[in-house]
């Protein structure tokens, strides 16, 4: 079926369904649709609102003033930490995801070209890791990166070094590690998904053409499962952005992310309104590096 | 079997509205019926109250009494610091026990979150050491808002082989440049704010002052390159100490004992400036749905053998004055204890209580110390 074709026919039942709505009187589909919206009100809408809402409040004590205004973001802005901290989580969170990706597109490609029997137990074993709680992967991490870790102890058992690296532990190498682990399913999966729907002709036709196994993955592969890389991409680097845990338990104090301030913010600090201010401030750094990516990957496939 | 023929209509795509109406009525049913089954089992956990506190008192051990008369445990949720109960506490967790420390009292007090206790039905209470409560501002009406658990202090363990002591003990061996990113901390404000006062020389009845926050917050961002990792956590410090990761750290009395129980060579420090001492306790949630099992809680909590367990096991100070009996002066003085908790409460410096206002900028200042600004 050709692309057009899809269109048409998924076309085709909607407006079928359409007019089911129209024969059963248009109030039903509404009615069976209203679950859905209550529930999307909610829990995102209505929390979302109240975040904005607020952001624009202020403490004094441990009261909340209630009275609109831009303080909150104008200190956001003029304040050298707020910029350093999201810096740093934009560094960290890019380069995590980077690594991830380019980790994972091997395993995804075997899982997609190579594995013939049993494919669904070997998506099964990709989530193994996941089985497990968060906070215990992180803590796994710990041991084995730690000062008398498993890797530490190879380190010196092999000679290598003469006491143990201290920078595997409490470092952003160890942040970055750590998230890289643990978000690998979500990224092997989307990119398995799209290398999965490459019509294998097309790669045949390559090979009959006379293009050698490179040349068929940089003009064949690798561009037509971008959709699956910009999905993984992204599907990681938005909940790392903000994550807090990972730094707060292998991150030391020059590795803590934007994330641990809003959780102090939220916490210890008693800072409700500026913390619910910097929560819009990176839902908007995430939209916008949304936007950058987009046109960074528009200018790659050209 | 009905299972399988509904598999194969449904792989036929022959199952009809009604047998999938079935299903989903079973399955529905088998869903709300769940829980009812799962009550019956005999920990009812209702009839209990919920004891909020610190991470390592959620143990049998402080509860003999209670089980004695209630059959089992009761609830338990923990913190690793005041600050995060109070945040938790705030913004509407309703337990029924909570265990802040005594200078906590007039902040926590004041928020209408708690109810005065009424010690009258508490058969332990005459075995308590006054001193541990009586202070006025942790008198209402003649009731008392904290009754007294643990009481202790906030120094420095260190390991006595690979820390080089030169001189006496003192808190500049948690500024010791010697030992950059060999130093740990705990991260709470109401402690390391407290230490810091010490070691800038800031007497205590004198830290609402600008100068007095100035003063405290140079020797934090001072000290904060030299420290490898802040964390509420005792088990990371402790695992931190006994791996000679840090060879240092601001701890409590239980961290030490722990260690020297598992061969570990430390000390907790007695700095020459004094250490940080304290009293904490339990308060009763104003909205306790379990009152009676909040007070047995409480009774079994200031009983003899909860006491003489907190002594030898974590080394704190238990306020049940016969629990005393059960230890030397000797095996005393090795815990950092004191026949007369004064001795020790008032040979360091004790927190006072100071305004919320007080508190708000405190925590605002250190969480951004330690962030790095």
């Amino acid at each position: 079926m050709t692309n057009t074709d899809l269109y048409r026919s998924r076309f085709g039942r909607l407006k079928a369904l359409t007019g089911v709505a129209r024969q059963r009187g248009v109030w039903r589909t509404y009615v069976l649709l209203a679950p859905a919206v209550c529930l999307m009100i909610a829990t995102v809408m209505f929390p979302l609102i109240s975040v904005v809402v607020m952001s624009t409040w202020s403490v004094s004590g441990y009261e909340i003033v209630k009275v609109s205004s831009l303080a909150n973001y104008i200190e956001i802005a003029s304040e050298p930490m707020y910029r350093v901290l999201t810096l740093r989580s934009l560094s960290v969170a890019t380069l995590a995801t980077l690594m991830t990706v380019l980790l994972c597109y091997p395993v995804a490609y075997y899982l997609a070209f190579h594995v013939r029997r049993h494919k669904s137990l070997w998506l099964v074993a990709m989530t193994l890791p996941f089985w497990t709680s968060y906070l215990l992967r992180i803590f796994a991490w710990k041991v084995i990166l730690g000062y008398e870790g498993l890797l530490n102890s190879a380190l010196l058992g092999l000679g290598l070094v003469d006491e143990p690296v201290k920078a595997l532990l409490y470092s952003k190498t160890a942040v970055t590690f750590v998230l890289a682990h643990s978000w690998a399913a979500f990224v092997v999966m989307p990119i398995y998904l799209s290398l999965e729907k490459i019509d294998r002709s097309y790669l045949e036709t390559a090979a009959d053409l006379g293009d050698g196994p490179l040349r068929r993955f940089w003009r064949i592969t690798l561009p037509l499962s971008l959709p699956g890389i910009a999905a993984a991409f992204f599907m990681m680097f938005v909940p790392t952005l903000c994550d807090y845990i990972t730094p707060a338990m292998v991150g030391g104090p020059d590795a803590m992310m934007i994330g641990n301030l809003i959780q102090a913010m939220e916490g210890p600090m008693h800072n409700h309104p500026g913390g619910a201010a910097l929560t819009v401030v990176m839902m908007l750094t995430i939209g916008l590096s949304g936007l950058v990516f987009v046109a960074v990957s528009r200018l790659v496939r050209r | 079997m009905e299972q399988l023929p509904q598999l194969r209509a449904l792989r036929e795509r022959k199952i009809s509205r009604r047998a999938i109406v079935r299903a989903l009525g079973a399955a529905g049913i088998s869903l709300v019926t769940m829980p009812l089954t799962a009550r019956r089992s005999p920990a009812a956990a209702s009839d209990h109250a919920t004891y909020f506190t610190w991470g390592g008192f959620d143990i049998p051990e402080f509860f003999t009494e209670y089980v004695a008369k209630r059959g089992e445990l009761p609830n338990f949720s923990t913190f690793g610091s005041a600050e995060e109960a109070f945040s938790k506490l705030s913004a509407g967790y309703v337990p029924d026990v909570v265990h802040p420390c005594l200078s906590d009292v007039p902040l926590w007090s004041g928020t209408g979150m708690f109810q005065p206790i009424d010690t009258s039905r508490l058969s332990n209470w005459g075995d308590v050491i006054p001193e541990l409560y009586d202070v006025p501002y942790n008198i209402k009406d003649g009731k008392h808002w904290l009754v007294p658990f643990d009481w202790g202090q906030t120094s420095i363990v260190y390991r006595t082989d690979l820390f080089d002591l030169q001189g006496e003990e003192s808190w500049d061996m948690l500024w010791d440049q010697r030992y950059a990113g060999r130093l740990g901390s705990l991260a709470s404000g109401g402690e390391v704010w407290w230490c810091a006062a010490i070691k800038a020389g800031v007497p205590f009845d004198q830290i609402d002052t600008p100068e007095a926050f100035e003063k405290i917050a140079t020797v934090l961002r001072e000290q904060r390159p030299l420290i490898r990792t802040y964390t509420d956590d005792t088990t990371s410090l402790d695992t931190a100490l006994a791996t000679g990761e840090i060879v240092a750290s601001l701890a409590w009395n239980s961290s030490a004992i722990e260690l020297k129980r598992q061969g570990v060579p430390v000390k907790f420090a007695k700095p020459r400036e004094g250490a940080l001492t304290w009293v904490c306790g339990m308060m009763l949630h104003a909205q306790a749905a379990n009152l009676d099992s909040a007070y047995d809680i409480l009774d079994s909590m200031i009983g003899e053998e909860a006491s003489i367990f907190n002594m030898r096991d974590y080394g704190y100070g238990g306020p049940n004055r016969k629990a005393l009996d059960a230890f030397t002066d000797i095996e005393l003085a090795e815990l950092g204890l004191a026949r007369k908790p004064s001795d020790i409460l008032y040979a360091g410096h004790f927190a006072l209580p100071q305004p919320p206002e007080w508190e708000q900028k405190m925590n605002q200042t250190w969480e951004q110390i330690k962030l790095g600004f």
